[in-house]
């Protein structure tokens, strides 16, 4: 399956947004949606920290696909510039069609550890059940989700919101998550200890090198590690 | 808007295909999964994450209610999600210089594509059919792609270490410690924030400041 590049797994989830408006706001459906994502921005941090195994993903609202008609690239663009005789309907039809889309979608893009299973819907139920509130506030506004009433429905639903990859790319590893943080935290750390150890006698040396060791636990994943979204250093 | 999560840059950009051209993107892009050596030049760009490419059939987009009206589209959408590391320009500039040649295979046969080269209206293209993201999250806003990598590299030689020095001499320890630095020198190094680490720590940041004192509360 092309969602799938070793244990991580891409998914994409495009809900459709219903064409109501927030009555006591007086703002479309889809505004709202931008809205309470936005504000998410403004939190200390990201409601997604809590949900298990989450590499990195974003959220935007589709309105509509972009239509533009600078000069292409194709063999018959150049083909067109070699036949002046090329009558001007002809050269005005090829400009691209317009496409308006009949609902506005919610996009959510995850690049997540899934595990040798494939499985995105355990996935799914843990974010149910770490950020439902938020699930809730944001997916209210999108067609068929007044049916979802808890974490296998969520799973469900958001798996026929979903499409399939047609290619996708793993630059980085596919790791589980608390293992990538613990690894970051090691690198951390080890390069600190190698600048702060340097010339000193062996003796000394191994037993800092012990004390290290110990300190940073490196089989212990829960703690010390880095949290999920750690952007600051003591 | 918020493109930017620490050392990650989201990108998404959506361009049309004609519905009649969709298969032989796919079997491009079928092509390069069966034949991992085709993303070879992908690998080279160290700076990526994670990438992918979703291709919408026109007939396609996600139908979840019969209350929810069906699309009516003439083209068919190729959707295209990267997080990298770096600039906007810097990222697209390295697709232009690294691997021209995939590129233009996987977009060949969207329409106006104008290729890789030059650059000017590659750039153009990017950026007309990219959609800014509302709310981007990383789990690890301070690592790019190449410490994610090499902190792997870095524990397991250091387990191996440990675990082969456990009962070694001190001379053999002292030996075996200075092979494994010159070992991992270029997998070590610090991390650092960069100047914005995120929109939302940026914001947090900020209202720290207004709190404390330190900024006009006019302009928070």
């Amino acid at each position: 399956m092309s969602n799938l590049s070793g244990n991580a797994y891409a998914l994409t989830v495009l809900s459709p947004i219903k064409p109501g408006i927030v009555a006591d706001e007086e703002i479309a459906y889809a505004d709202k949606v931008r809205s309470i994502l936005l504000g998410w921005n403004e939190l200390k941090n990201s409601p997604m920290t809590a949900v298990p195994q989450t590499y990195l993903c974003r959220y935007f609202v589709l309105d509509n696909p972009y239509t533009e008609s600078l000069p292409g690239g194709g063999a018959l663009d150049t083909i067109s510039d070699w036949l002046p005789v090329v009558p001007d309907w002809l050269r005005r039809a090829v400009m691209p069609a317009h496409d308006q889309l009949k609902s506005r979608y919610l996009v959510f893009s995850a690049n997540v550890h899934v595990g040798p299973s494939g499985d995105i819907a355990p996935y799914l139920r843990g974010m149910w059940q770490a950020i439902r509130p938020q699930i809730e506030s944001i997916w209210q506004y999108c067609y068929g989700f007044d049916e979802v009433k808890d974490a296998d429905g969520f799973a469900a639903y958001i798996q026929r919101c979903a499409l399939p990859a047609s290619l996708f790319f793993v630059g980085s590893n596919d790791e589980a998550l608390p293992e990538q943080l613990k690894a970051l935290y090691i690198k951390q750390e080890f390069a600190k200890f190698a600048v702060a150890n340097q010339g000193l006698p062996t003796a000394t040396l191994r037993q800092h090198f012990r004390d290290f060791m110990t300190r940073i636990a490196p089989h212990e994943l829960a703690a010390p590690t880095w949290e999920p979204g750690k952007y600051r250093l003591p | 808007m918020s493109n930017i999560a620490g050392k990650a840059y989201a990108m998404n950009v959506i361009t049309p295909i004609r519905w009649y051209t969709v298969w032989l993107n796919k079997v491009i892009f079928w092509a390069a999964l069966k034949n991992p050596s085709t993303l070879k030049g992908l690998i080279t760009l160290s700076l990526i994450h994670y990438a992918r490419w979703v291709i919408i059939g026109r007939n396609q987009f996600p139908h979840v209610h019969p209350s929810q009206p069906k699309e009516d589209l003439k083209y068919a959408y190729m959707l295209f999600f990267s997080n990298f590391n770096g600039s906007w320009d810097q990222y697209v500039d390295s697709f232009t210089f690294a691997i021209p040649s995939g590129l233009d295979m996987f977009w060949k046969w969207n329409i106006r594509y104008p290729k890789s080269v030059a650059l000017t209206p590659f750039h153009k293209y990017i950026r007309y059919n990219q959609l800014d993201t509302l709310h981007y999250y990383n789990a690890y806003p301070l690592a790019t792609s190449n410490d994610v990598k090499s902190a792997r590299i870095v524990k397991a030689k250091l387990l191996d270490f440990d675990g082969a020095t456990r009962e070694s001499s001190d001379g053999e320890f002292a030996r075996e410690y200075r092979k494994l630095l010159r070992d991992l020198q270029h997998d070590l190094g610090d991390m650092y924030p960069t100047p914005i680490v995120s929109m939302s720590a940026y914001q947090v940041e900020r209202r720290q400041r207004w709190h404390d004192g330190q900024l006009d509360g006019s302009k928070h």
